[in-house]
This record gives C-alpha cells, sequence and structure tokens, in this order.
C-alpha cells in the first residue's frame, strides 16, 4: 500500500509539473524573436481602427497592437486592478490637489508609425475629442465613451512631455480608464475619421493590410519603444465568420490563437479532446448576461413586481442551462477571483434570485399576488431579445422560470440591426441583454448602465440616492472603504431590481503551446497589444 | 444576328432599370438602416448624432431624390461609396468578383463533367442496376445542400487529416497549387449537387431522344452504338441541357453564400449578405446588379449557343 501511494504521488507531482511546463518557459528559456501570428477574428471591422467610435471586442482586438495608451494593465497579470497598471506613453505620474489633478509625464523620442513626434498635443487632442470639450478640435461621429470623462474640466500640455487632467472632484479610477483597451491615443495631426480605413499609431505593429472581409495584417514596428519588442514580424487576423469554420481553422493549426470571449466550455471541451495539447485558459471575460425590465410602464414600475422577476430565476440554473457551467453567478460587478469588486458568496446568497430557488420562487410568488397578479388574473410579459442562438437560450430560460411562478412569457426575437434603436426608445417590457464592460471598476459600470439619464440606461432606472452613492464611491481614495461602498451599492442595485444579473461569461481562450507570453485576462478588451507575444517554433 | 443581340441587350437594359428599381426600393424597406448599425456596435443610440450621420451619409433625403442621385452616379461610372468601409464601392467589390466567378465556372465545369456523361449513361443503361445507382447518386447530391455538404468536408478532413485549406485566398499568380486546392474542394460540393440537377435532365433528355424514328434509323442503317449515342442522341438533347447549365451558372453566382462562408472565400455572394445585413446599400445594390448582369448574359449566351448547337435555330437580321 505504500508502496502505491508513493507512485500515485510520484504520478501526481509528474502530472503537475508538466501543466506547469506547458505553459511555462522552460528554465533559461529566453523569448525567440520572428514568425506570423494568425489570429482569429470573429467578423470584419465595424469602423475599421476607430476604437474610440465603437463598444465591440471586433474592434478592440484586431486594433489594439496599432496603438498605445499612456498606461495599461500589466500584459502579464490575468487580474486587472490599480496595482497592475505599467506605464505605456505616460512614463509616470503623479496625483495632485488631492486627485483632483493628474499630471503625466510622457515618454520621450515616441515616434507615431508616419514618423512624426509623439508629444502632449496628442494626449490633449484626444482626450479633448472625448470628452467633448467646448473647445474641442475634432468630433466623434459616434462617441460611446464620452462619460468616462465627465468629470474631466480641463487637459493642460503645458510642455510637449507632461499632460495635466483637471478634475471637478477627485476620481482615482481614471487611471482605470486610461488603462483600458478602449482608450488608445490617437494623433492629433490625423483627422480621426480616418481610423475607419487606415491605422497610424505608436504602437508595436504598423498596419500593412486591410483586405476587407478577409483578413487585418501588421507587420513589425521597427521604431517602436519599447526596444527589443515586439518579438514577432507581424500579425494576421483572419477573418471567419462562420463558428465552425473556425473552430476548425484553430483545430487544424491554420490558426495560432482564439477570439476572446468566442470559446464557451463544451467548445474548449471538444477543442481539448480533438487537440490534447491545445492550451486552454478559463478567464472572466468581463461581460455579463442581464434583464432589462422597462421601469417607466407597468408593471415593472412597481418594485414588488420587479423583485418578483429576480426571485423567480434561478441563477445557479442558469449557469448550468444556459452556459454548461461555464459563467460565475455575481451580482453587478464582476465577481472574484476574476474581478476585484464582485460580492462575496456570503453576500450574494442574500439577493434575490441567489439564494434557495424554492424559496425565491415562494417570495416571488408572493410578492406578485400582493401587486395583484394571481392565477386567475396571471402577469403577461413580452420577452424581446436579439436574434441571435445565444439570446434565444436565455430567453428561453428566462420564460420558463418565470412561467413556474405563474407569469406568462412571450418571447419575441428582434434583428441585431433593431435591438439597439429598440431599447433607446424603450419600446420593450422585458428584454435579455447582454453587457460587456470595458474596465473592471464601478465608474466605467454604474455610470454608463445604471445612472439617471445615461443613453445606456436602457430600463431607466433613476435613484437619486444611488447616484449619490455612485459619486461618492468615485472620490472615495480609501480602498476598502470604496471596496464596502461598492458592495452596497450592488447589493441596491439587485434588491431593486434595476437590471437583475444572470452570470458572468467565462471565456476558455485557446492558443496552441507554442505561444509564449499571452496572459489572457479577466477581461476581453483589454490584452490585444500582444507586444511580449512570441513563437516558440 | 447582330439585331437579335441587339434587341436582346436593349431589353437588359430595361430589366436592369427595373431591377434597379426594385432593389433600392426593397432594401430601405428593411427595418433599419446604416445608421442604427453603426450605433449597435457602439451600444447606444444617440438621436442627435444619429440626423448628424444620415445627413453625412446622404440618406436623410427623400428616397426618390436618393434614387435618383444613384442612377445619375451609374450612368458617370460612380458606383458610390460604402457606408460600412468609407470607400469607393469598386475598390470594395473588384477583388470579390474573380473569387466568385471561378468558383462558380469551376463548379459548374465539374458539375458538366460527372453530370452529363452519368446522364447519358444513366439514358442508355436505362432500368439496370447501374441505372438505379446513378439515380441514388444523384438524389444524394440533389438532396444535401452544398453548405451541409462543405461543412462535413471541413470537419472530416480537420478530424481525420488535421488539416483545412488556407483561409485567406491565395491568388493563382501566389501560389497555384495552394490557389487550386482552395477551390477544389468548395467546387466540388457545389459542382456535385449541381451535377445531380444536370445528371436528372441529361437522362430525361436522351431518354426522349432515344425514343424517336431518326434514332432506329441510325441503329438501322447500322451506325455503331457510340456514334448513335452521340452524334445523334445527344446532340439533339443537348438544347434543354444547355438551359439548365445558364441557369445553375447564374444562380451561383449570387447563390454561394453559405458555400463562401464555410469555406472562407472572400466572394461575392457572402459579401452581399453581409452587406445586407449592415444596410451597406451602395454595396447592396451594386452587388445586386452585378448578379442580374450575369444572369442577363449568361440567358444571352445559352439563346446564343442554340443558333450554333441546333442549326435549325435561326434568329433574324
Amino acid at each position: 500500500m505504500p508502496r502505491l501511494l508513493l507512485s500515485a504521488s510520484l504520478v501526481l507531482v509528474a502530472g503537475m509539473l508538466a501543466v506547469l511546463a506547458a505553459d511555462t518557459p522552460a528554465v533559461g528559456q529566453a523569448p525567440k524573436s520572428g514568425g506570423v501570428l494568425n489570429i482569429m477574428q470573429r467578423e470584419d471591422l465595424a469602423q475599421g481602427f476607430s476604437i474610440h467610435e465603437t463598444a465591440t471586442i471586433s474592434t478592440v482586438w484586431p486594433s489594439m497592437p496599432c496603438f498605445n495608451n499612456l498606461v495599461l494593465f500589466d500584459p502579464a497579470k490575468p487580474i486587472e486592478s490599480m496595482d497592475t497598471i505599467v506605464p505605456e506613453l505616460a512614463e509616470k505620474w503623479s496625483w495632485q490637489d488631492n486627485h483632483r489633478n493628474l499630471v503625466l509625464f510622457l515618454r520621450k523620442g515616441v515616434k507615431w508609425h508616419d514618423g512624426q513626434p509623439f508629444t502632449a498635443k496628442d494626449v490633449k487632442y484626444t482626450f479633448d475629442t472625448l470628452r467633448e470639450a467646448k473647445d474641442a478640435p475634432a468630433k466623434l461621429r459616434i462617441n460611446p465613451r464620452k462619460d468616462w470623462y465627465a468629470n474631466v474640466t480641463n487637459i493642460e500640455a503645458p510642455d510637449p512631455h507632461t499632460v495635466i487632467f483637471h478634475l471637478k472632484r477627485p476620481q482615482p479610477s481614471l487611471l482605470m480608464m486610461f488603462a483600458s483597451g478602449y482608450s488608445p491615443v490617437y494623433p492629433a495631426h490625423i483627422p480621426a475619421t480616418e481610423f475607419r480605413t487606415r491605422c497610424v499609431g505608436t504602437g508595436p505593429f504598423k498596419l500593412k493590410e486591410w483586405r476587407k472581409g478577409e483578413f487585418i495584417e501588421y507587420v513589425k514596428n521597427p521604431d517602436y519603444w519599447a526596444k527589443g519588442r515586439p518579438y514577432l514580424d507581424g500579425l494576421r487576423y483572419v477573418v471567419i465568420p462562420e463558428r465552425g469554420t473556425r473552430t476548425a481553422a484553430i483545430q487544424a493549426g491554420r490558426l495560432d490563437i482564439a477570439f476572446p470571449g468566442e470559446t464557451s466550455k463544451a467548445a474548449a471541451e471538444q477543442l481539448k479532446a480533438a487537440v490534447p495539447k491545445m492550451v486552454i485558459s478559463e478567464v472572466g471575460s468581463n461581460v455579463n448576461d442581464n434583464l432589462i425590465m422597462n421601469v417607466k410602464k407597468p408593471p415593472f414600475d412597481n418594485v414588488k413586481v420587479r423583485r418578483a422577476m429576480s426571485l423567480a430565476i434561478d441563477r445557479r440554473s442558469y449557469v448550468k442551462a444556459v452556459h454548461q457551467g461555464g459563467a460565475v453567478v455575481g451580482a453587478s460587478m464582476q465577481p472574484k477571483p476574476y474581478g476585484f469588486w464582485g460580492l462575496l458568496e456570503k453576500d450574494l446568497n442574500q439577493l434575490p434570485g441567489y439564494g434557495k430557488a424554492a424559496e425565491d420562487k415562494d417570495k416571488a410568488k408572493q410578492l406578485l399576488a400582493e401587486a395583484g397578479f394571481t392565477p386567475a388574473n396571471p402577469l403577461k410579459v413580452e420577452v424581446k431579445t436579439r436574434a441571435i442562438a445565444i439570446y434565444v437560450d436565455f430567453s428561453s430560460f428566462v420564460i420558463n422560470e418565470l412561467k413556474q411562478v405563474g407569469v406568462e412569457g412571450t418571447l419575441t426575437q428582434i434583428e441585431t440591426a433593431q435591438w439597439h434603436p429598440l431599447v433607446t426608445r424603450r419600446d420593450y417590457q422585458m428584454g435579455t441583454n447582454l453587457t460587456g464592460l470595458g474596465v473592471d471598476d464601478p465608474d466605467g459600470n454604474f455610470y454608463e448602465n445604471f445612472a439617471c439619464g445615461s443613453p445606456r440606461n436602457y430600463t431607466d432606472y433613476c435613484d437619486e440616492q444611488v447616484m449619490k452613492m455612485f459619486d461618492q464611491q468615485s472620490q472615495e481614495l480609501d480602498r476598502k472603504k470604496r471596496l464596502a461602498l461598492v458592495a452596497q451599492i450592488q447589493k441596491k442595485l439587485e434588491e431593486d431590481a434595476a437590471r437583475p444579473m444572470m452570470g458572468w461569461r467565462l471565456d476558455y481562450f485557446a492558443r496552441w503551446p507554442h505561444v509564449k507570453g499571452l496572459v489572457p485576462h479577466h477581461n476581453i478588451y483589454n490584452y490585444g497589444r500582444l507586444q511580449d507575444v512570441w513563437m516558440d517554433k | 444576328m447582330r439585331t437579335y443581340i441587339a434587341h436582346r441587350l436593349g431589353i437588359a437594359v430595361l430589366t436592369l432599370l427595373g431591377m434597379s428599381v426594385v432593389i433600392f426600393f426593397l432594401m430601405r424597406l428593411a427595418p433599419g438602416d446604416i445608421v442604427d448599425i453603426l450605433f449597435a456596435a457602439a451600444g447606444y443610440v444617440n438621436e442627435g448624432d444619429k440626423q448628424l450621420i444620415m445627413r453625412e451619409l446622404g440618406i436623410d433625403q427623400p428616397i426618390w431624390v436618393q434614387y435618383v442621385e444613384w442612377l445619375k452616379d451609374i450612368a458617370s461610372g460612380d458606383l458610390g461609396k460604402s457606408y460600412r468601409y468609407d470607400q469607393p464601392a469598386w475598390d470594395v467589390i473588384r477583388p470579390l468578383i474573380p473569387v466568385t466567378v471561378e468558383l462558380a465556372i469551376l463548379a459548374t465545369v465539374i458539375s458538366v463533367l460527372i453530370g452529363v456523361p452519368t446522364g447519358v449513361i444513366s439514358a442508355v443503361r436505362q432500368d439496370t442496376m447501374l441505372d438505379y445507382v446513378l439515380r441514388v447518386f444523384s438524389l444524394a447530391g440533389l438532396s444535401m445542400p452544398a453548405f451541409w455538404l462543405g461543412m462535413v468536408i471541413i470537419l472530416a478532413l480537420v478530424s481525420w487529416a488535421g488539416w483545412i485549406p488556407p483561409l485567406t485566398y491565395v491568388s493563382p499568380r501566389e501560389d497555384f497549387k495552394i490557389h487550386l486546392v482552395q477551390f477544389l474542394l468548395p467546387a466540388l460540393a457545389v459542382g456535385y449537387r449541381s451535377s445531380a440537377l444536370l445528371m436528372r435532365i441529361t437522362r430525361s433528355a436522351v431518354l426522349e431522344v432515344m425514343r424517336e424514328d431518326y434514332i432506329r434509323t441510325a441503329r438501322a442503317k447500322g451506325q455503331g452504338e457510340r456514334l448513335v449515342i452521340w452524334r445523334h442522341a445527344f446532340k439533339n438533347a443537348v438544347l434543354p441541357i444547355v438551359t439548365v447549365i445558364g441557369i445553375e451558372f447564374a444562380f451561383l453566382i449570387g447563390g454561394l453564400v453559405v458555400t463562401e462562408t464555410v469555406f472562407n472565400l472572400p466572394g461575392v455572394a457572402r459579401f452581399l449578405v453581409q452587406a445586407i445585413l449592415w444596410r451597406d446599400y451602395p454595396i447592396v445594390q451594386n452587388l445586386v446588379m452585378f448578379i442580374a448582369v450575369v444572369v442577363i448574359l449568361s440567358n444571352l449566351v445559352v439563346d446564343l449557343l442554340y443558333g450554333w448547337l441546333d442549326p435549325r435555330v435561326r434568329y433574324a437580321d
């Protein structure tokens, strides 16, 4: 028996070592230069390389290598927080005047891909344009993240390598916004409109060719400011709209890495079974599925009815049924260990829909009865969703759960092109929705999705007390205190059923083992720079 | 003949004009426009900005004004600008055409090479085991959608050989071998289905001709069976076969959507679907007009071929 135990232990240790070896460079293994990385791209660019005019991973992922930010989340660390922010175009920074002024000292000797020098003027140009300053030098056709910079009153460029952001009030999270893949610096000497057709950045790769509908190709930037980077000679994002073909492509080795957020748990298991050496990393995506209810129209103007809907839907069953376990439950911020601000399990269990399913459903029935809905007079709802398989599965699950508390739901599928106009017009009663967050920070989420009057607050939920809490946490410099405030807000939002969260999607990012130096983050939007990636082949 | 061609081309112009009205107005009946899609990619809608963009793109004008402007542009050779790509429509469309035309030609050649001989053999060996086998073969082709067959081919290749064809277009000048491999597989998937239809038409046409008196006469005169079939029977049966080939080719130009999608070929059909989803009107209009031109021209070529294949058919001058 002891001999058997020893053998088993040796096998276990050997196995662990093998797993470690598969994804870490051998001791003393230096990165190799060369090679072109073939990367999965789910669809063609929406508006070219104009990251600032879109809010989709389909633009950020293939455009990030062209640009730099002021700062970035450390590519080598999967979790994103204030502690993992590293310099890019800003070498150093300093908060002054009690976090009301942010001074950034810019890197010298950086050039745009066309040879023009990068200076503070470019930073001022970019962020004045984004915040739609009165004297903004340019206007974006579409500006989805204007609210990220609502607190900035003025931007100064006192010399070519210094920028000062003046704020209305303290906002430590501003650096988090700068670090997102959604915050590249644009050149002041090139009109923003040109980024819909080409890309000129300071990034590790220069655009070689964009063949519409086929691929986007980059070559190494020989003048890149980070010496020795990038390691790769080039990148090729291959546009493959058909899911089956994408899977076949990575399985056959035509592609080296997958598309962020693309690989579900089931697909990853199939891929791993077909190619055992494929490296699959389970990471958070910072994308959640949620329920929207029109708060301005009956019956969802009644918080009891909204809470009843939330109570009726068992989140854990949702994760199993719709995502086959490839998601996690959480409130309005991505849960731990993937996110920094997520509620703890013990707090989540107290919230509607996160407790014991049978008990929650009984509570739901009770609330509905109090609101006047009984088996004789059932609540009838129309659930609208986008006509895409995953949304339809989500909606079908929701309707089924609602049925169990006596709510009669019907499903209406809406073409994608019509979805946002519809929710903007508030032409819906209940809807199933997906929200991707560019940064794991409450400011990047609450103001966008829950603030009174925000264009993306599709439910029109508006609570002045909650707004004060948003502002309070945004200004809080003590992280522990801020965490506590954010926890309170999350509980309040779930109790008010402002936008009940169903689950946070996990990504099973796939890559071939010869691809090194690529660490997927717990946020699909922020690790596409690829300057540290190399290939061991 | 020249008068006939001129007459047909004149009708073609009228047909295209009619098509232009249909496609222009039909596209605009679909709810939503490019601006809705652009905002969808941004996750919100701002009505003020929406109006500005509509003005920028000229889609705030009354529909009839937009139609007249479009016709004027076409007449002067300007195909307009892609709303999505912000580039001249011709620059976007031009690389797609050779891909689809080549795939359609290859698929047609394969369908003819498989469908016609098997149809003749099946007709000549009517009600034999060979006939039944060939008919099952053709039924299978008719029953299997080309896109499904394409997907099966891809999955079989990746499962058994761990390989699939390149997923970005390789021109014949870059590498002829890889180019051929890239096109052969989708052409086989599509060609098989087309060959099934062609086989049945061929069989039916040859069977009908084989019953004619002149076939009996030819045999009675001592002509060899091969000569009877190919010189007499097949020649007289060829007209409906050529008609179907023409129709199939024209259909393929716009009908290869899913095959192009599965094999990831950057062709007209796949791009057309994307353009429709994006409400990229200039691209949709131009691609549909291109398909219409191909259909009209292929019908004209087939009609002219009749005159060459059947000396009894003459077009008035």
